[in-house]
């Protein structure tokens, strides 16, 4: 039997089980602890944990101060909302170059709540703050493993927390690694590039064409092993990206900027959201919609694989 | 430690601060004299440099640096002739504070608003340490202006933070024009008031009062978190840059100018 169970809850999970020995880690809430998950960790640790109201820039200036005490803050919101808080991100946090874990959660096709509450820019905006390492972790078993190198690591961190239910399908013996994209299936000449849960869909849309796709799971966003990429990059013709966030700034822009970099001459497609908010509904009907549901994705690796 | 008074140490100060925003043909002359008392005198009673787990100093009004760097190096904590290296490539004394490069930062600062903020989070951290320091704040009172300043003040006061202390340098005046020709402030010390704190008003170039709040706050005397409104001057020390906007922020300040304002300091 397979069980689903949603990213942000092993995201939650995992953190209180990491909170049990690293006495470093602290939470730091905007009102939105349940729906974020980070309602396990204030249950069992309330006094690392720190409710903040609906202010969410000075939960990013006392997250950054509590880093700077030497603890490790999860601050934890909607993606839209805690990453629009650019000025407050980029000074007190960025600047300070302070170990503080930005968890944006309810990022790509959220739901009926709609355009305001879904997150299709949160990458992109991330992206371009110094020294930000960034993670989108794509099925519960890799939420853990980031969780706990987030949880290690010193370094400025967003990761990207999908509120989608996702079926494990990597296997048992999958580590992750930062900076280092694993190849989760082998192909000849063409191969599909995404993460976030939207890579399980990409995963059924390729068992379906039932040909030889590769498959790269990109859950290391920034900064990346750029040999590493190139030595996956290289073994095929034609790459398409999937994301359920913007076409500008993403995932398709981290690889378009890899491919340009290094002279790389590839038949290349970004596919994902265009420049525009998303609507309400469901998130099966918004994927239906958006063109990155399962059925959809076979079509669009069928046309451009030309299979 | 220092064998001058407090009164010759601050003259230096302005002295200093003149000298490296000459030699660095810019800088934040009129904010950075307003508050030589302050940063002296939390300086000189709050912090210790030399201890590893000390009390915070974070100057949210993060342009008003070369006040902070002049008083470094009057109580020695500056290499020789650094101040010259004020506003270059590759110096510590950047135009707005930067910890990276300069470990007496507590915080980066620069874009306004912030810094109060980060001393919730310093308080916090220092509380689940046990270590209970204190958290010094000095804001400009333009910057209150900033969104942020009451979300964090909200929280002070629900949380009655006491190791933190409020200082406002109520020098009236903000980047372009006065504070009243911008956005009056109405009620100001009732609104702090209302959010949890005491608040008292002071001469903020009084080094006797600054000295006196100063102490008793070290030594938990306040119930209450607290907020201390200084009145001074905007350019103080200089006659010609008091209260004149224009000495805000210099572009290349002439050799004549900064002849007169040392040898008024003289």
């Amino acid at each position: 039997m397979t069980v689903s169970i949603s990213i942000r809850e092993a995201f939650g999970k995992e953190l209180v089980r990491l909170g049990k020995t690293n006495k470093k880690i602290v939470a730091v809430s905007c009102d939105l602890k349940d729906a974020c998950k980070l309602s396990f960790f204030f249950e069992k640790y309330p006094k690392r944990s720190f409710e903040v109201g609906i202010a969410e820039a000075n939960a990013v200036g006392i997250s950054a101060g509590l880093s700077m005490s030497g603890f490790r803050p999860f601050l934890a919101s909607f993606a839209s909302f805690i990453t629009g808080k650019n000025v407050e991100i980029r000074t007190s946090i960025s600047y300070n170059k302070c170990g503080v874990v930005i968890v944006g959660t309810h990022g790509g096709l959220i739901g009926p709540d709609g355009a305001t509450q879904s997150s299709v820019q949160d990458v992109a905006v991330m992206r371009s703050l110094p020294y930000f390492e960034i993670i989108q972790p794509s099925s519960p078993l890799e939420t853990k493993q980031i969780t706990a190198y987030s949880a290690s690591s010193k370094k400025p961190t967003y990761l990207r927390i999908a509120r989608n239910e996702v079926t494990e399908f990597l296997p048992k013996n999958y580590k992750f690694k930062m900076g280092f994209p694993s190849l989760i299936k082998k192909g000849k000449a063409n191969l599909v590039i995404s993460s976030g849960p939207i890579l399980s869909n990409c995963v059924a849309a390729v068992k379906k064409t039932n040909k030889d796709i590769g498959i790269l799971n990109l859950s290391s966003i920034k900064p990346l092993n750029e040999k590493h990429m190139l030595k996956i990059l290289r073994n095929y013709r034609n790459i398409i990206t999937v994301e359920d966030h913007s076409t500008i700034g993403g995932l398709g822009s981290v690889v378009a900027e890899i491919l340009a970099r290094n002279k790389l001459n590839k038949k290349f497609k970004i596919h994902g959201i265009k420049d525009d908010f998303v609507d309400s509904d469901t998130p099966s009907s918004l994927e239906k919609f958006y063109k990155l549901d399962i059925k959809n994705l076979e079509k669009i690796f069928k046309n451009f694989f030309k299979l | 430690m220092l064998k001058k008074n407090s009164t010759d140490c601050c003259k230096n100060i302005r002295k200093k601060i003149l000298f490296s925003i000459y030699y660095a043909r810019s800088g934040h002359v009129g904010p950075s004299l307003s508050c030589v008392e302050l940063i002296f005198s939390i300086l000189k009673f709050g912090i210790n440099y030399k201890k590893k787990d000390r009390n915070k100093f974070i100057l949210s009004k993060g342009h008003a640096v070369p006040a902070f760097y002049a008083a470094l190096d009057e109580f020695n904590l500056l290499k020789k002739n650094e101040l010259k290296s004020l506003r270059k490539v590759n110096s510590r004394l950047q135009g707005h504070p930067d910890r990276k490069k300069l470990n007496y930062v507590d915080a980066g600062t620069g874009a306004l608003g912030q810094g109060l903020s980060i001393g919730i989070g310093y308080h916090l951290g220092s509380k689940l340490l046990n270590t209970n320091n204190k958290i010094f704040c000095l804001l400009g009172d333009g910057e209150i202006q900033e969104g942020q300043i009451w979300e964090s003040a909200m929280y002070i006061g629900a949380h009655n933070l006491k190791n933190i202390i409020v200082f406002i340098d109520g020098n009236k005046f903000q980047n372009e024009r006065s504070i009243s020709e911008t956005l009056p402030e109405k009620n100001l010390l009732k609104k702090w008031n209302s959010f949890g704190f005491k608040t008292i008003k002071i001469n903020g170039h009084s080094l006797n009062s600054i000295e006196k709040i100063i102490k008793k706050f070290l030594r938990n005397y306040y119930k209450k978190p607290l907020l201390v409104y200084c009145e001074t001057v905007k350019g103080k020390g200089i006659s010609f840059m008091e209260n004149n906007n224009k000495f805000h922020s210099v572009k290349d300040l002439s050799e004549e100018n900064y002849k007169k304002a040392i040898s008024e300091l003289s």
